[in-house]
């Protein structure tokens, strides 16, 4: 990549911002129906951490149900307990956190722009996520959604009136979703600094830009099969009943055409922070810049043309499989190009074992080996044994939990001191990132061998055999969710107790960076014009015009682990 | 990093960026805008798919309802309805280039004839429904699939007019002028993407 020099570079106009709107001083506009992009990001931060926190006892309720083989809730409450499980977690944990959170608070700096495209729609879109939560929560009332995440008719048709509020609930939060879809794309085609062409876009940017592009196009479908289903079950429209010339395999068709790309919804933008945090915390390069950017947008394409793989036993057509067989597995192409620039960007590189750093890795480890089962499950022959078993279970958790949940801890530890200001416990942290890996991996990778053994999914008593196993899992999983209070209090303490953290204390290199932490209301006081992607480490910023908060452009680390690389 | 350059970067601003970059200009709304349409584009191919998936399903359509097959639709009222929605396409036209040329009599004349025609389109659909021989809503997935898709577009065109009037009422308000009327691109995009989305409709219940 070449180094810019200010005395080479042409005339870019750099943008002179005198123009800078108030801050807010009310409370109400300033914290609860605040436009700024970083107060929504909070909000999201807030309120997806309680889902989090609810969902994981939903979870841990099955697991309590597991540990004997007769049950100990009843299968009925079961049912329930992980439908809401899984809804929440995905709709209402993930995505929020991936796209509201992350995307909204870090894109934003990452491009030098003073706040989204649309601060109003913003500001919308946060406010139908908690409702939405709120409405799904409400259905245990009226009955629960018990068919499973996937909502399969006829058994949702017959479900009490709860499944009809999960329906309102998962409508409500697809609109929330496109909305930020069409804000944030908009934003990245128009509004990044002066001279910040797209490959010269951090990568995180790419991620979101490829994850909108999806929330935008996708979550549109699911909204259809939704109104669908609520319209069958409240009016008796015909779709997905088979009595009354509706098929329900059309309800897999739909669902699926959105879930699958659902599952890079959740994925891109943690990719996008694995992509930021391995450059800064190896001091090198990220290696395949270009790859790992299109390869976003190739997973993203691709994603939409793989959803029935989810359906090889459901009576589909069986000319259908082969198709989708192949193209699901030509995503691990795109998959596989990133998995190895990351681990070439690794390579001989001074790794800091940072908290934010060891989930990165963590990641690397865990995903890799969900994306290996998720190919034992693209195969159709392999795929006929293990559908509906407990290797679906594992597999979906390794990809969500060991993927997804992994990439936002790397997220928190790695921009907590940019939104914060304060530093949280290095060592608690390290601590808190090899339990959960340990943890998460006796919870989740005895699963597959349940399933291949045969115990099916979503059974709330199983065959005595399976018995030792399950409490193993759920022992396990005793102790991964106890290592997320180590986060949690981490993060209490260090807002009032947290070692002050400057503006840059990894010695990253992209824009977020330059200013205070935290970025105060406008952002950038003057907008940098923009040379060369950020990860050249060794050489100056690719920044000028820049009024840099003073020590952000040295680069120098601040080293947590104590640990000084040689060089 | 020195501001020589900086400052030569800041003299030599031939792009206009300056000023326009942190407000929320024309072609951001525009892209916004369009990519809002392209959304709603999928709403409906996702109901188009579900009636061809639902009619792929069984061997004769229309469907037998009752041991009877249900009628087709009444295609002459239909052609004579798009005429009238296609005709409101048209005048919509006229009334954006009108407003571009400062010509706000004829602007006032096709706005109001759009409006006009998309009540009457949607007269003509009530018509259609209430003497529609194909049973009910939920009779069969004849009825699911044409009352869900005809009655979502109708539930566009009812929003489009209801636009269209805050568009119209805006305009008497000084809102827009010949240079600035970027509420008036977007009515009349939406009005054609109304247009267009029917055009398939048509063709899927009516022809094919």
């Amino acid at each position: 990549m070449a180094v810019a020099t200010p005395t080479t570079t042409p005339a870019i106009p750099h943008a002179v911002l005198d123009h800078i709107h108030p801050e807010p001083q009310g409370f109400i506009r300033k914290y609860i129906f605040s436009i700024d992009h970083k107060i929504i990001a909070y909000q999201y931060f807030i309120t997806a951490g309680i889902f989090f926190v609810i969902a994981g006892l939903l979870a841990e309720m099955i697991r309590i149900d597991l540990l004997k083989h007769t049950g100990v809730l009843t299968p009925n409450v079961y049912n329930q307990v992980y439908s809401v499980h899984g809804s929440m977690m995905v709709w209402l944990v993930i995505i929020p956190f991936v796209s509201g959170a992350f995307g909204n608070y870090v894109m934003p700096l990452q491009i030098g722009a003073r706040d989204v495209a649309f601060p109003w729609l913003n500001l919308a879109a946060f406010w139908m996520f908690p409702p939405a939560g709120l409405i799904l929560l409400a259905s245990f009332a009226f009955g629960a959604p018990d068919a499973g995440w996937t909502e399969y008719p006829p058994i949702s048709l017959q479900a009490p009136y709860g499944t009809s509020m999960w329906c309102m609930a998962i409508f409500l939060i697809g609109i929330s979703s496109t909305l930020t879809g069409i804000n944030f794309l908009v934003t990245i085609f128009k509004m990044r600094a002066p001279g910040m062409t797209f490959t010269r876009m951090p990568l995180f940017v790419w991620a979101s830009a490829a994850t909108a592009g999806l929330n935008m196009v996708a979550t549109t479908a699911l909204a259809a099969a939704l109104l669908a289903l609520f319209l069958e079950r409240q009016f008796g429209v015909p779709f997905y009943d088979p009595t009354k010339g509706g098929s329900p395999i059309l309800w897999q068709h739909m669902f699926w055409f959105y879930s699958h790309p659902a599952v890079y919804i959740m994925i891109l933008p943690a990719f996008g922070i694995i992509s930021e945090v391995l450059p800064t915390f190896s001091r090198k390069p990220i290696f395949g810049y270009k790859m790992i950017a299109f390869s976003s947008v190739a997973i993203a394409l691709l994603g939409f043309m793989v959803w029935a793989h989810h359906m090889f036993t459901s009576g589909m057509a069986p000319w259908l499989q082969l198709p989708f067989m192949i193209i699901t597995m030509l995503i691990a192409i795109p998959t596989g190009i990133k998995i190895f620039s990351w681990m070439a960007t690794l390579w001989g590189g001074s790794i800091e074992f940072s908290a934010a750093c060891l989930f990165a890795i963590g990641f690397l480890i865990t995903f890799s080996l969900g994306g290996v089962t998720g190919f034992f499950l693209a195969a159709v022959p392999a795929d006929l044994h293990e559908h509906g078993t407990y290797f679906v279970v594992g597999h979906i958790h390794y990809v969500l939990y060991g993927g997804s949940v992994f990439g936002i801890f790397a997220g928190l530890y790695y921009w907590w001191p940019k939104m914060t200001g304060r530093m949280m416990n290095e060592r608690v942290g390290q601590l808190h990132a090899w339990i959960t890996f340990v943890a998460f991996n006796c919870t989740f990778l005895p699963m597959h061998w349940l399933g291949l053994l045969g115990m099916p999914r979503r059974v709330a008593m199983y065959d005595v055999e399976y018995e030792f196993w399950n409490q193993v899992i759920s022992i396990s999983s005793f102790f991964l969710a106890a290592s997320t209070l180590l986060i949690m209090g981490n993060m209490l303490w260090s807002l009032k107790n947290g070692k002050k953290a400057g503006p840059n204390p990894w010695g990253a290199r992209t824009l977020e960076w330059m200013i205070s932490s935290p970025p105060p209301y406008y952002n950038f006081k003057k907008v940098p014009a923009v040379l060369a992607a950020p990860y050249d480490f060794g050489n100056p910023l690719p920044y000028v015009g820049l009024e840099a908060e003073p020590g952000a452009m040295e680069a120098t680390p601040q080293h947590t682990t104590g640990f000084v690389p040689a060089h | 990093m020195t501001t020589a350059a900086v400052e030569h970067g800041h003299g030599g601003d031939a792009h206009g960026h300056d000023e326009v970059i942190y407000q929320e200009t024309r072609d951001m709304r525009l892209l916004g805008f369009v990519l809002f349409l392209c959304s709603d584009v999928v709403l409906f191919s996702a109901f188009v798919f579900a009636y061809l998936y639902l009619r792929g399903t069984i061997d004769e359509w229309p469907p037998i309802l009752n041991g009877h097959q249900l009628p087709r639709l009444d295609l002459p009222f239909a052609e004579f309805n798009s005429v009238v929605l296609f005709g409101s396409g048209v005048t919509m036209h006229h009334a954006l280039e009108n407003w571009k040329h400062g010509k706000k009599g004829l602007f006032d004349v096709f706005m109001g004839a759009t409006i006009v025609l998309g009540i009457m389109f949607l007269c003509g659909q009530a018509y259609e429904y209430s003497h529609a021989a194909i049973g009910g809503w939920s009779s069969s997935i004849f009825g699911a699939s044409f009352f869900t898709l005809t009655g979502m577009h109708g539930f566009h065109v009812f929003c489009g007019v209801v636009y269209l009037a805050i568009l119209w009422w805006q305009t008497k308000k000084g809102v827009y002028d010949t240079g600035h009327y970027f509420g008036l691109t977007a009515g009349t995009l939406y009005w054609h993407f109304v247009d267009v989305i029917w055009v398939g409709l048509f063709f899927l219940f009516y022809i094919f």
